[in-house]
């Protein structure tokens, strides 16, 4: 990289704002995907000011800008496929306003997710969206990506939560869509931007609603024998129109992973078991508790238990959100999907997942988002086998296959990003896809922003793009 | 001016069918926006028909502005030209409905009380509670993104669709979001397309979730001596663990409108009123009735009364209704949807009621607690013509509620036509953000197609 510009943005940033030693770079060559690439810089910018003059410094020596916030997404959205320069926003992290009266709140994308919960708790409030890295990850990240989580069931993805945004555009231009009422006139522009992976514009201030927390919890867990007993329980829940908060699956082979590693309390000996989550007054608590108990019984639920406090609940979500961590110490590496199909073909697709686990022989371990559809099949593998690797990226491709055949989707949180942007053919028409490269234009009209990403790059339909030697174990949070 | 003279009618026949392409005068006359009318109706049977419309509209750079059920032709600023309209009510099919996945595909001819009933089959529903419910069709309530008071509790379209295929100005198929109740893959460009007036694309299939029907429902209604005491009740329920359905603020003009026969004698007359809605087992429902009595008294409220069934069916009607009501009254109005946060909203609507008194009119206003409120200024008598001081206040509305600290947005949904001289009347002076505004309908609509200038900034 020219080493002018590296001057420039010290220039423009100070020096400590500014990283370009290969040292430093290695850090942020990859997030929680199999994905690398290399960065030729690093910034840290203060304000929206700070990220107007990078990406004018940027676009003055025609060089990629990729938005990150801390790493974790699972689709290779921060990672610098063609170099350039990465903009962290690590250091614009401040709660800029909680406006309780109003149930919003204020931040600056560097936020961590559960920071911004723990600020808004003492007035009995909370921000809804909440991945499993909530610990971690960050809000500008999840506007980005437009983040899912447990409880998405109930209370929808990022997108329903955020109001307003202050953009940065690829001309270096500072635009504000929304605000901070529930509508703004126009088109909805925020709709747009959340989801849009970062390659529309850098976001620099985020407006979001904050929920009330509920009376009353229960969270269940049900404990089967058969994977089919507890998918056609999930199907008969969805089929009484019973709406949980939460509703999550973990297969036998990774609830025995997770109870070595965080003694959640899962049987070990058992098929598979569902963690259901009711939120509400505590009246519509207990009539939801006792029909989904009711259902699971009905469908040879071994045992029917509910969390008895809050410590208990908390062991149980700890055994389903750092499940994906408990996977690092039986497997060096895995592959994470993130298909979403109706909810009614649940039976028949983990069905499916176990014939190609078979087939491709690789160990396949199950744990999701039972409620909405959305699977997150754990393709276990060794990245120094590379006949091993080459089945796994097979076997992914054809749950996706399945899922976009049963009438589902390619990602229902995690985000397309350069992981999946080559398999958008098996959903999106040629048209389709023009159209989506049209709108993308008239915000990132040179590319620059964020290359490489949520469409595809060659001509070549549906063909599955073998990811790079994966970096390390990739251990998403 | 429109140029009925130059249109051949002889391709769209080929394209629809002789039978599908009507010039009866009648029929024109419905299709009618903000004075100006096509010179043909086409009634396309799919989403190819409408391609090859809008690809021969792009050839003979006419103007194109879809239709359904024509009750809200109205909103928007006056299109630039306009020579077919693109009647959709052939394409009424319920494509998919899965009520055990909760989900459905409708074309956007479908009107909404047949869904409904469809829906209610299978004891389920969706939270679209909106005017003109007789004739609306989907595709027209996506495209004006029209307001329901149950948004409270199920959010707006924008929350629920699940995705959509439609057609672009150019008459390309396309399609984003699916069919599935949680998906990130692509752009969400179908969000894009509600509240869009038809300026992007005509939408031939939207997807939605479907939400059960609850068991039980109870409707209360408070009543209050100013509207500062109203909204700070609607703080406290919001912040309590309550679960409503619907939190409406209705002012003494609105309440005079939506309170009919013998609740309207038990409500004081003068008063701001709030109906609630519960909704789940009954024991949630009996719950909400004791906790609500409980705020409602210590907000000072005048009376706090729970409505029969018989009562809430018909004050559930007449705020749905809402804005069809306006018009009844007074054709002459001026109609805006505000929308700003809870917080301002008692100061804002004074200030609004204030600038009404100011110039002679009468100001009436019901909303959704939440922060969307349909506002009206009304002529006080009988008059066919707008008042003379119409334009001076609605650009006082703009102004007011471009305030900083008001956090609020506005937009001029209903007034008489001669008062839309210019796209700032409807939508307001202009904003840094619609330059995205137009880059976005650039990409879709690159050959300006599409109901030109009947969009914010004159899109």
């Amino acid at each position: 990289m020219q080493p002018q510009l590296i001057r420039e943005l010290e220039a423009l940033l100070g020096p400590k704002a500014v990283l370009s030693a290969p040292e430093d770079l290695m850090l942020y060559e990859y997030d929680g995907s199999v994905e690398l690439g290399s960065p030729r810089c690093i910034v840290f910018p203060a304000s929206a000011r700070d990220v107007a003059g990078i990406v004018r410094l940027a676009n003055r020596y025609e060089t990629p800008i990729v938005g990150r916030g801390a790493g974790t997404g699972l689709s290779g959205g921060a990672i610098a496929r063609n170099g350039g320069i990465v903009v962290a926003f690590s250091r614009m992290n401040r709660v800029l306003e909680i406006d309780a009266a109003n149930l919003r709140a204020v931040v600056q994308p560097g936020v961590v997710n559960l920071d911004l919960s723990r600020a808004v708790e003492h007035l009995g409030l909370y921000f809804a969206p909440d991945p499993s890295s909530q610990k971690s990850c960050t809000i500008g990240g999840n506007v980005s990506e437009n983040s899912g989580g447990p409880h998405t069931l109930a209370y929808g993805v990022t997108a329903n939560h955020v109001t307003g945004l202050e953009l940065v555009l690829p001309d270096g231009e500072i635009v504000r869509i929304g605000g901070r009422s529930i509508e703004t006139s126009g088109y909805d522009l925020c709709g747009l931007l959340v989801g849009s992976e970062g390659t529309l514009a850098l976001v620099t201030e985020i407006t979001v609603r904050l929920m009330r927390k509920p009376e009353a919890v229960k969270t269940l867990l049900a404990v089967y024998d058969t994977l089919d007993d507890t998918t056609e329980s999930v199907v008969e829940i969805t089929v009484r129109a019973i709406t949980p908060a939460a509703c999550e699956m973990l297969d036998g082979f990774t609830l025995r992973a997770v109870e070595d590693y965080v003694h959640a309390g899962f049987p070990k000996d058992c098929a598979a078991v569902l963690l259901i989550e009711v939120e509400g007054l505590k009246e519509a608590v207990e009539a939801q508790a006792a029909e989904i108990t009711e259902v699971c019984r009905q469908h040879r639920a071994r045992e029917v238990r509910a969390a008895r406090n809050d410590q208990e609940r908390n062991l149980l979500w700890r055994g389903r959100k750092e499940a994906f961590g408990a996977m690092g110490r039986i497997s060096p590496m895995y592959y994470v999907q993130d298909g979403v199909i109706p909810r009614t073909r649940l039976p028949e697709t983990l069905r499916r997942i176990e014939e190609i686990s078979r087939k491709y022989d690789l160990q396949i371990g199950n744990i999701f988002h039972a409620g909405d559809g959305n699977l997150h099949p754990l393709i276990l593998f060794d990245e120094r086998d590379r006949a091993q690797f080459a089945r796994v990226v097979a076997a992914g491709g054809e749950i996706m296959r399945h899922c976009v055949e049963v009438g589902g989707a390619l990602t229902g949180e995690h985000g397309i990003g350069m992981e999946k942007n080559e398999l958008m053919p098996l959903i999106f028409t040629p048209d389709d896809l023009a159209l989506m490269e049209r709108v993308r234009a008239a915000f990132n009209p040179a590319g620059r922003l964020n290359p490489g990403k949520v469409l595809p790059m060659g001509k070549a339909c549906g063909e599955i793009r073998v990811p790079p030697t994966p970096a390390s174990a990739a251990i998403p949070t | 001016m429109s140029r009925p003279a130059q249109v051949s009618f002889t391709r769209l026949e080929e394209i629809a069918g002789g039978a599908h392409v009507i010039t009866d005068a009648a029929e024109i006359a419905v299709r009618e926006v903000c004075g100006k009318r096509p010179a043909v109706i086409v009634s396309p049977a799919d989403a190819h028909q409408i391609s090859e419309v809008l690809r021969f509209a792009v050839a003979e750079k006419l103007a194109v502005i879809p239709t359904g059920g024509c009750t809200k032709l109205g909103i928007g600023s006056p299109p630039a030209r306009y020579d077919i309209a693109l009647d959709l009510s052939r394409m009424n099919r319920v494509l998919a409905y899965d009520p055990h996945d909760l989900t459905l595909g409708v074309e956007p001819g479908v009107r909404i009380e047949d869904l409904l009933r469809t829906l209610a089959e299978k004891k389920q529903f969706l939270p679209l509670a909106v005017p003109f419910s007789d004739r609306a069709t989907i595709g027209g309530i996506v495209a004006a993104n029209s307001s329901s008071p149950l948004r409270h509790a199920y959010g707006a379209v924008r929350d629920f669709c699940l995705g959509m295929e439609f057609v672009t100005g150019e008459g390309t198929q396309a399609k984003s979001g699916g069919r599935v109740v949680k998906n990130v893959t692509g752009y969400d460009l179908h969000k894009l397309l509600i509240g869009s007036l038809g300026t992007l694309a005509v939408i031939t299939r939207v997807n939605f979730r479907t939400f059960p029907m609850p068991q039980a429902q109870g409707t209360f209604v408070a009543s209050f001596s100013s509207a500062e005491a109203a909204f700070d009740f609607c703080r406290a329920v919001s912040h309590s663990v309550l679960t409503l359905q619907m939190v409406e603020v209705a002012n003494p003009g609105a309440a005079a409108l939506i309170f009919s026969g013998e609740i309207s004698a038990r409500i004081e007359p003068r008063t701001w009123t709030v109906v609630l809605s519960a909704a789940g087992q009954p024991a949630v429902v009996d719950r909400h009735e004791r906790e609500l009595s409980r705020l409602a008294g210590a907000a000072d409220a005048e009376e706090f009364l729970p409505l029969t069934d018989a009562e809430a069916y018909s004050v559930h009607a007449q705020i749905r209704e809402f804005p069809k009501l306006m018009m009844e009254r007074a054709p002459a109005a001026a109609i805006f949807r505000v929308s700003a946060v809870t917080g301002v909203m008692a100061t804002l609507l004074g200030k609004l009621r204030v600038l009404a008194v100011q110039h002679d009119l009468d100001f009436v206003s019901l909303g959704r607690a939440s922060g969307i409120f349909h506002v009206a200024f009304l002529p006080q008598k009988e008059i066919s013509a707008p008042p003379q001081s119409l334009p001076r206040v609605i650009a006082e509305v703009f102004r007011t509620c471009g305030q900083p600290e008001m956090h609020a947005s506005a937009m001029l949904e209903w007034c008489p036509t001669e008062i839309k001289t210019s796209a700032d009347i409807v939508w307001g002076p202009p904003r840094p953000d619609f330059e995205l505004m137009r880059r976005v309908k650039h990409s879709f609509d690159p050959q300006n197609v599409l109901a030109p200038g009947r969009f914010a900034g004159g899109i």
